[in-house]
Order: structure tokens, then sequence, then C-alpha cells
């Protein structure tokens, strides 16, 4: 059946699908609809209301350790306060999704308009090191795929997987038909907790016994861990490309930016990245590879092209759209002159 | 089932100083699991940062050792998760009432079946000897070289102020009023609170005069009454329950 929703309601909604069945978060602009449809299911799921960010990735944590899917939902001020839990989920390899509806900051910023200023954050927000999955859809009907897809992620990489939206996306209403929508879901890899003995820590730990002094350990440690997460990835490659044979440069945009430039697929060749992190090397430098100009175009001030830049090492050219407003025209204009 | 099946004997001995309070409360509770004869498949122990929140490893069930001053939410989402298993955290009062206090709030306020055993030691101990915000008023420690000029916190109050509640303080001293708390708090359903009157030697202790744990265990002797009908609310030098099961004004 055909549905007029928003972005916010199809992450919901794929989130049920996927067979979510613990939620917790604390309300934020423009993340609080995600919110509300599953209050509502509140006879189907467990979810709470918490107190705040932070308690409420903890819960969820708590919740994915104890068996269940969980996901918590929040915006850029919310998600800074959430990367205490990301890492300790990252630490104590427990798989989980953070959905981050961004809107303009820092902090408090401009709440109700959309921005796509925590790339980086999501990629690199928790203190030390470790490799993030990062998926952002780019349409309503993406918004339910990737949340599907989100949950498959963690629970392969037993990691917390982050999916970006921005506060337009999230508000788009459009008409899809979820029902009949083909899906494949991933099984729990975690065993739940009761099973007697295991423990598990924010510390480095080896089979539940700190190895606070072990450098040598940690390094080991890390590999693993590491690339465990790039493996998992490997079945997570997302992406769209638009190739225009007569195209001298390549725009990469995503999200609501690239629905925005998607008429200009009959000038420019269009690379809408859904998979952000780990990036998609290979597939970025082959559609570099056949354009002489890349150009990333993104609501913040180049921090994706960042990204690009390192991969392709080579000159990245930027179109900054700030301060939450977003035009085509503008956009145009600024292409020519580049 | 033996208070030794509940320890993790391969870790000791633990990590907390000779003369340190936290492991009469860890073996007390070991006895008072035995005696409810709670499985280790249904048991989950949690904790946070600081010397108490190192407790967790030592338990030979399940645990989990959050971040710092989160045991009580990840414990709210286990328990929410998984009704069947019998969630602890045991932690610090730094832990639990400094930074996590937002959490002990409102975790006590929904009246999640949880039972919490905070070590109060009144100090900062892991990180050197910090004022807490349980320190008493005058203690000099390292963040308060002049002297503490604040109250301690009321944790009873934060406690009892929700109608429905189950509160107790008691202490590494009073043994038996500290077995008995901990098995009414396990038997509570809803949120149980413990505060266990402790002490730190190392980081505290020596600084203000005294030479060794025992002293410190003495003071506590010293300090603290147990009133037979104690009237609500406890008096600051008194240990006992003060519960409600919500219906009784």
């Amino acid at each position: 059946m055909k549905t007029l929703i928003m972005g916010n309601e199809a992450v919901a909604c794929g989130a049920l699908r996927a067979g979510m069945t613990f939620f917790a978060a604390y309300p934020i602009t423009p993340a609080s609809e995600i919110m509300h449809v599953l209050a509502e299911k509140e006879n189907e799921i467990a979810f709470v209301h918490a107190e705040d960010e932070i308690a409420s990735i903890h819960m969820a944590i708590g919740a994915s350790l104890a068996g269940r899917k969980a996901m918590t939902s929040t915006s850029g001020p919310g998600m800074s306060l959430k990367q205490e839990g990301i890492g300790l989920a990252q630490m104590m390899e427990v798989p989980l999704v953070i959905v981050d509806v961004q809107r303009v900051g820092p902090s408090t910023g401009m709440p109700t308009l959309p921005s796509q200023g925590d790339i980086i954050q999501a990629a690199h927000g928790s203190h030390g090191d470790y490799t993030a999955i990062v998926l952002y859809p780019s349409s309503v009907e993406d918004c339910y795929r990737y949340t599907i897809e989100a949950f498959n992620a963690a629970e392969e990489s037993r990691s917390p997987v982050i999916l970006l939206l921005d506060g337009f996306l999230a508000h788009l209403s459009e008409t899809v038909d979820l029902e009949n929508l083909p899906v494949s879901l991933k099984a729990r890899t975690l065993l739940p907790l009761g099973q007697g003995r295991r423990h598990f820590t924010g510390l480095l730990a080896r089979d539940g016994i700190p190895r606070t002094k072990d450098s040598e350990y940690y390094r080991e440690w890390y590999a693993r861990v590491k690339n465990k997460v790039l493996q998992a990835a490997q079945n997570y490659r997302f992406y769209d490309y638009l190739k225009n044979d007569q195209a001298e440069t390549l725009i990469i945009a995503y999200g609501i930016t690239h629905r925005v430039v998607l008429p200009l697929r009959h000038e420019y060749s269009l690379f809408k990245p859904v998979t952000m992190f780990p990036i998609l090397d290979k597939e970025i430098r082959a559609a570099a590879d056949a354009h002489k100009k890349i150009v990333v175009v993104e609501m913040n001030d180049g921090q994706y092209r960042g990204e690009v830049q390192k991969l392709l090492r080579q000159e990245v050219l930027s179109i900054p759209v700030l301060g939450g407003s977003i035009s085509l025209n503008e956009i145009r204009q600024r292409l020519h002159e580049l | 089932m033996n208070y030794k099946d509940y320890i993790r004997w391969e870790r000791m001995p633990t990590t907390w100083c000779p003369g340190c309070a936290i492991g009469t409360i860890f073996k007390q509770l070991t006895f008072a699991l035995a005696d409810k004869g709670l499985r280790q498949e249904e048991l989950v122990l949690v904790s946070g940062i600081g010397c108490s929140g190192r407790a967790a490893g030592y338990f030979n069930v399940d645990s989990v050792h959050a971040t710092h001053g989160r045991p009580i939410a990840v414990a709210e989402g286990i328990k929410r998760a998984n009704d069947r298993l019998k969630v602890i955290v045991f932690s610090g009062d730094g832990d639990l009432v400094g930074i996590g206090g937002n959490h002990l709030l409102h975790a006590s306020r929904r009246d999640v079946d949880l039972t919490v055993i905070c070590v109060n030691n009144g100090i900062y101990g892991m990180t050197g000897g910090q004022m807490a915000p349980t320190t008493p008023m005058g203690l000099k420690t390292l963040t308060s070289p002049f002297g503490n000029s604040y109250q301690p916190l009321n944790i009873q109050g934060i406690i009892t102020a929700n109608k429905r509640h189950w509160f107790a303080r008691t202490s590494t001293y009073h043994l038996p009023g500290l077995q008995k708390a901990l098995r009414g708090a396990l038997d509570w359903k809803g949120f149980a609170f413990i505060e266990v009157m402790a002490f730190c030697i190392e980081n505290s202790g020596r600084r203000i005069g005294f030479r060794n744990g025992y002293e410190m265990l003495l003071k506590l002797k010293q300090d603290y009454k147990i009133p037979l009908n104690p009237e609500a609310p406890l008096k600051e030098n008194e240990l006992g329950v003060m519960k409600n099961d919500g219906q009784t004004s």
C-alpha cells in the first residue's frame, strides 16, 4: 500500500522491520518524530524516553547486550553527548544503531534548519582510534531501506553503526510503498547476557580480563577489530553513480544535497555515496579517474571533501552550502564559477 | 549455592589496596546472593568507573563494566530488555551520585527494578583522592586543600523523594546491618538503593591522620548508630532502611 510519510517515520518503520525491539532516546529537533512513531509501539517494543542522550545510548548498549536489536536517535547536540557511548560500544563490540538527524551547529545553532555538519563527528567523534560504518540515505524510501541495512551492518560488524539524516530529509514527505520492499535481515550475532561468566568492559581486555598496560596486545586487538569492521563493511558498499559521458566534472553529493543537484545530471556526472564510511575507495577512485575536476557539494565547510581529497591525493574542489538554506540556482552558479 | 561460586577466582587478588573497604562489601554481596540461591545465569552485575567499578569483573557471572557514571543507564537497558535477569549495580559514590547523578535521579523516579549498591567512601579514590559530592564539609582533599566548603549530597533525600522507594544506609563496620540491607534490597521489586558508608585509607585516610584501615573502621563504629525504630528521614549519623511501597502515605 502506498503511503505518504516523512523520512523520520521511514526510519522508525525500517527499524521495526529490521527486528528492533529496544529504543531509547531523548527528544530533539529535528529527530523527534522517530520517537513519536516508536512511542506508539510500546506494546511491541521496549521504549524509553530517557533523561538525556547519554542515558539513552547506554540503555541501548545494555539492551543490545541483553539480546535485543537496539536503536537510539538524536540530532547534532545529542550526538556530541552520545560519543561516549559510541566509544563504549566500539570497545565492547556491541551491535547498535545510532540515528543522527543533522541540524546547523555548532552548539544549539539553528535547530530547525538542515545541515550536513556531523560527517566527521559520525566517523571520528569519540576519542581514540576506531572504525565506524556510517550510512546516509537520500530519499524517504532509502531512509527505510538503509535503516534496515544499518541494523544488518551492526550485527555483521558487531559495532555501533551510524545512520545520518539531515533535517530536510527527515521532514521530507514522499509517497512510498514500504511493505512490498524486499529486505533481508541479519540474525543476532551476540549471545545475550545470562550465560554465566562473560565480562564486558570499556577497558582493553582479553577474554574479559583487563590488559591495560599491554601495548602489544592493544595492537593485536586493534588490528582484529579494525579488520572485522572493514570486512563486514565490504557487504555494505552502497552508492549511486550517474555517469555523464560529456561531463568533465564529477559532482559528489549525498543526502538531501544529492536530491537538490540531481537536475544537473545532464551537465555533470553525479556520484552519491550512501556508505559514507568506510569511504568507498574503489568506487570513488574509478569515478574520479574519468573526470578532470572533482567537486564535493555539501552542507558543511568541506568535511567530506577532505576525506575524498585524502583518498584521491589530488585537489578536490568544494562547494560548501552553509546556514541551512540550499538552492539549485546558487549551486549551479557556483559550479560555473569554478 | 556457595558464595565462592560468585567469585571469579582467577582474577584474585583484586586491585583494591590493603585496608580498603570495598572487598568487605563485595564479599557480603556474594553471601547475600548465595543466601538467595540466585543462579549465575539469572544474574548480571554492572559497574561504572572507579575502584568500586572494578567489582563487576570480579564476579563470576555475566557482567558489564560501563563508562563513568553510566552503570544505572546500562543496567536499566538490560533490565528492560530481559525482565528475567536480576540486575545489580555495584559502584562508588563519585560514579553513581557524582557524574551519574542524573541517571540516579531518573531511574529511581521510574522505579526500575534494580538493586544499586553504592560504596560511599566520600572521595574519588582511584584518581588520587579528590573531593566527591559526598565528601564531608571541611575535609581536606586534593581539590579542596583548604577544606571542603560544600554540604555533602543527601542521597537519602533523592531516593525517598519518590513516593515508592527503598533506601538503606549501612556501613562496612556494621556487617549484620549490611547483610540485612543486601537481602532486603535483593527481595525488593523496584529500585532499591543501598548506601554503604565506607572509607579509603590510601588516598584520603592517611592524609587526614588515620594510620590504617582498621582505625577508619572504628571511626565508622563510633560515628554511626542503628536506631531501633528509626523515624523518617534517617539522621546523618543513623543507619537503617527507609521504604515505601507507594500505597502507604
